[in-house]
């Protein structure tokens, strides 16, 4: 008598195929919904999220520190300025300029998937609130996986959209379950387009679980850069680029793509702008402390923090002119540099000024980090036709995005996110040759 | 010149005091000779060693403000792939050892201008504690077959383990000896040929190498759909890590697989902790205390501590800090390396320190950012 196996699929995975048996549902008043109307109620979410009071920053306030590891002060300080103009009719304009002659009567017609299934990563709250409302635009219904560091915003703004328009809200389904449940994983990434943020690693993970007939978009780990114009400058003057560098720096703990890793002074005498921006950096990021405690960090993150430190003191010792100002304990970290050598940042406000003598040198420097740049802030560029020529050099190296200091973790809605647009790529179209009403 | 003759025949009382210890038989703790050498190394290190000297007199520390060894300050390990760290003439150089780094990355460089006692110390430390019962410390040296999973020193002559390793086969290899990794590659059947006369010979085999060879070892055995079961009193020695490798494979794992397929078990495998920048290694203890909890064991001329990143001072007994090592056996470089690892003292049913453990990564610790880190980017290539 041979012996009967029934294998019932774990909790998780079983989680994961109710989930997607009730977006099935949902997918069917979806498709039949406008573009204007979800866009519409799309827009009443984002603008309640950025209104500090609403009950959803509330919740936020209370719940997500604790999860993600960064402070109170700082998921505060940084959405507050991410989502300044996140606007809901920002999020409509952006929108509707990609999909621009997709309307019935029109030659060319958006065939929304049937699902797209969503691997957030991390803890920073922007990418995963945009990465799940941007297929609902167009009507694709969406199956979230929250990250493991949080799992608050994703909870919390499928809570705020089922308010505001409850058959919207059953359009949005959030998961739950390790990456190393395979069983769950593949149940999850079956849908027709998956969306995935993470490192080389779980992008790798995930594509290898893709069919080439999915449609499959991925975000992976960048990083980002300043550029400071050498010179000499008021104290007011300097005062004001330290406080936008330590902005860029501090929000997110240096943790996001969007984070400088490193400020490159360029001009003359570039030594001679480092030594007072260093001590200046140093104020701003001490001040920033003050009002944005840096979140909790690992045992292996402050040994990092230390071992770089160290390296440059001994370096100095060495005989290289190397400044170096800090905290008493690991908190925020400004090393000025005498060369342009690319070395570890172990990250949580840890910056390094580097002098670069002339633009034609950046190239050549930027070269063992072009395919993972994402964002270069600009700072001290008072020339138009300088700052011109620098951007179209940063764009030719593949920077996804050139701002000014200050605002580097402040994207705009329309930002093409790693170079891809919005919604294009998370959809597929019809292309009409008959007449139709 | 006479300042140079001065501090030629400095180095030279000091190299002779520690080799002495070195080559005495039997190893004791002698805290009062450790305190007393290591000052006077310091001493002569500050007085040689210019970039250490601005670095630690940045600290403020010097020979003179010390009062102890605990004292002295400790160089980041990472100051080797920036800075020469010699304290005797350029040209007085006989070996400089490179670490394999990964790509894009500077090598870390040790320089030495005698290989005396760093072959006199790692020859100790594998003879107590890796072969107790083969080494001369308990009389006439047993040989015994070594195959080693590593390259030659002829074809890798800027590797310290190689070194080490061709060390170990001029002391106890027997004439079938051999290192087993040739042109960069595993030569199997050789390998294989190797063993399975030590298994039919019924001899103790020690197979040494790097963890990493070790699972490429395993995935061809398992290929193969062979394995064996090595002789009674045979042992595996596997050491470095996985960084820049295309698998990892947790050592727990490793330790298992290695037991079902080559018949060593778990209690007769060692890891050894060491580092190109240090003269001295440590072994796991499970050949001198195999009851005791597995902890990593050094010779008496070395002393580890743990420093909270923090503050910088250290840490209490059994809590995580930095590695810091202090070792005699480097009196050509600096003595004293913080090294990037993070470890803790294992503490004996008193509460004392015993030995101690290196802590790897925290397992499935997910990314909180989304950043990459600037090492990890390097090691990918670039453009």
């Amino acid at each position: 008598m041979s012996k009967l196996t029934i294998q019932w699929p774990d909790a998780h995975a079983e989680q994961v195929e109710t989930a997607k048996g009730r977006l099935d549902v949902a997918r069917r008043r979806l498709v039949a919904r406008s573009p204007e109307g979800i866009l519409s109620v799309l827009a009443t979410v984002f603008d309640q999220w950025r209104d500090p009071q609403s009950k959803w920053r509330q919740r936020f306030r209370e719940e997500f520190p604790q999860a993600s590891g960064f402070s109170r002060e700082v998921a505060e300080a940084g959405l507050d300025l991410a989502l300044a103009e996140w606007t809901g009719d920002a999020l409509r304009r952006a929108v509707e300029a990609e999909l621009q002659g997709t309307a019935l009567g029109s030659p060319r017609w958006v065939s929304p998937f049937s699902m797209t299934s969503v691997v957030l990563a991390g803890a920073i709250p922007m990418p995963s609130l945009l990465a799940m409302v941007l297929p609902l635009c167009v009507r694709s219904p969406v199956l979230v996986k929250s990250a493991a560091r949080d799992p608050i915003t994703p909870r919390l703004l499928a809570e705020s959209l089922a308010e505001v328009d409850p058959e919207l809200g059953r359009c949005i389904e959030v998961v739950s379950f390790s990456g190393s449940d395979a069983e769950s994983l593949t149940r999850f990434l079956a849908a027709e387009c998956v969306v995935a943020s993470g490192s080389d690693e779980t992008i790798a993970a995930v594509s290898a679980r893709i069919r080439p007939s999915q449609r499959f978009v991925a975000y992976g780990h960048k990083l980002s850069i300043a550029i400071v114009r050498a010179g000499t400058r008021s104290d007011e003057e300097l005062g004001a680029l330290a406080e936008a560098l330590s902005v860029d720096i501090a929000l997110w703990d240096q943790l996001g793509c969007l984070s400088p890793v490193a400020a490159f002074v360029m001009g003359e005498n570039p030594e001679k702008t480092i030594d007072v921006l260093g001590p200046a950096l140093a104020d701003s990021l001490a001040r920033r402390q003050s009002e944005w405690p840096r979140g909790e960090i690992s045992l292996e993150a402050a040994a990092a923090i230390r071992g770089q430190r160290e390296e440059a003191r001994m370096r100095a010792a060495g005989g290289s002119s190397i400044g170096i100002w800090e905290s008493e304990g690991t908190e925020w970290t400004v090393i000025g540099e005498a060369d342009l050598e690319w070395r570890p940042n172990p990250l949580h406000r840890f910056i390094r000024l580097h002098p670069l003598e002339r633009e034609d040198q950046l190239p050549e420097v930027l070269s063992p980090v072009v395919r993972n740049l994402s964002s270069v802030a600009l700072a001290g560029f008072e020339n138009d036709s300088e700052r011109t020529a620098i951007a179209q050099l940063l764009s030719q190296r593949g920077a996804g995005r050139v701002c000014r200091a200050g605002r580097l973790q402040a994207p705009p809605m329309d930002w093409y996110h790693d170079g891809l647009p919005l919604v294009l790529p998370l959809t597929r179209f019809t292309g009409l040759e008959i007449s139709v009403d | 010149m006479k300042a140079e003759a001065e501090a030629g025949e400095a180095r030279r009382v000091l190299d002779a005091d520690i080799l002495a210890w070195m080559r005495t038989p039997g190893w004791t703790e002698d805290e009062a000779r450790f305190d007393a050498t290591a000052r006077r190394l310091f001493a002569h290190q500050f007085r040689h060693c210019p970039p250490y000297a601005r670095f630690a007199a940045g600290r403020g520390r010097t020979p003179e403000s010390l009062l102890s060894w605990r004292e002295i300050p400790a160089v980041p390990a990472g100051a080797f792939k920036e800075l020469a760290l010699r304290g005797f003439p350029e040209d007085n150089t006989v070996k400089t050892f490179r670490t394999s780094g990964t790509s894009g990355q500077k090598p870390g460089e040790l320089h030495l201008d005698t290989l005396s006692l760093y072959e006199a110390s790692l020859l100790s430390s594998l003879e107590n504690l890796l072969f107790p019962d083969h080494g001369p410390t308990r009389g006439e040296a047993r040989p015994c077959l070594l195959r080693i999973l590593a390259p030659s020193a002829r074809e890798a002559p800027d590797s310290s383990l190689s070194h080490m390793f061709q060390c170990l086969l001029e002391r106890l290899g027997t004439p079938e000896s051999g290192f087993d990794i040739v042109d960069g590659e595993l030569a199997f059947e050789p390998w294989w040929a190797a063993v399975q006369r030590a298994e039919q010979s019924g001899a103790p085999i020690a197979l040494c190498g790097t963890a990493f060879a070790f699972v490429h070892l395993l995935e061809q055995l398992e290929a193969r759909g062979l394995s064996l079961r090595c002789p009674e009193g045979s042992r595996i020695m596997e050491t470095g890590g996985f960084k820049g490798r295309s698998r990892e494979m947790p050592r727990t794992d490793l330790y298992a697989a290695l037991t079902a397929r080559l018949g060593v078990p778990p209690g007769r495998i060692v890891n050894q902790y060491g580092m190109t920048e240090l003269g001295s290694q440590f072994y796991d203890s499970v050949w001198v205390d195999p009851s005791g909890p597995r902890r990593k064991l050094g010779p008496p001329w070395t002393r580890v501590r743990f420093l909270d990143p923090e503050s910088g001072e250290e840490v209490v007994d059994g809590e995580a800090g930095v590695v810091v090592i202090h070792d005699l056996a480097n009196t050509g470089s600096i003595a004293a390396i913080e090294t990037a690892d993070l470890g803790r003292a294992v503490l004996d049913e008193k509460g004392r320190p015993c030995g101690f453990e290196i802590l790897g990564r925290r397992a499935g610790a997910e990314a909180r950012g989304c950043s990459i880190a600037v090492d990890e980017m390097l090691a990918g290539g670039g453009a």
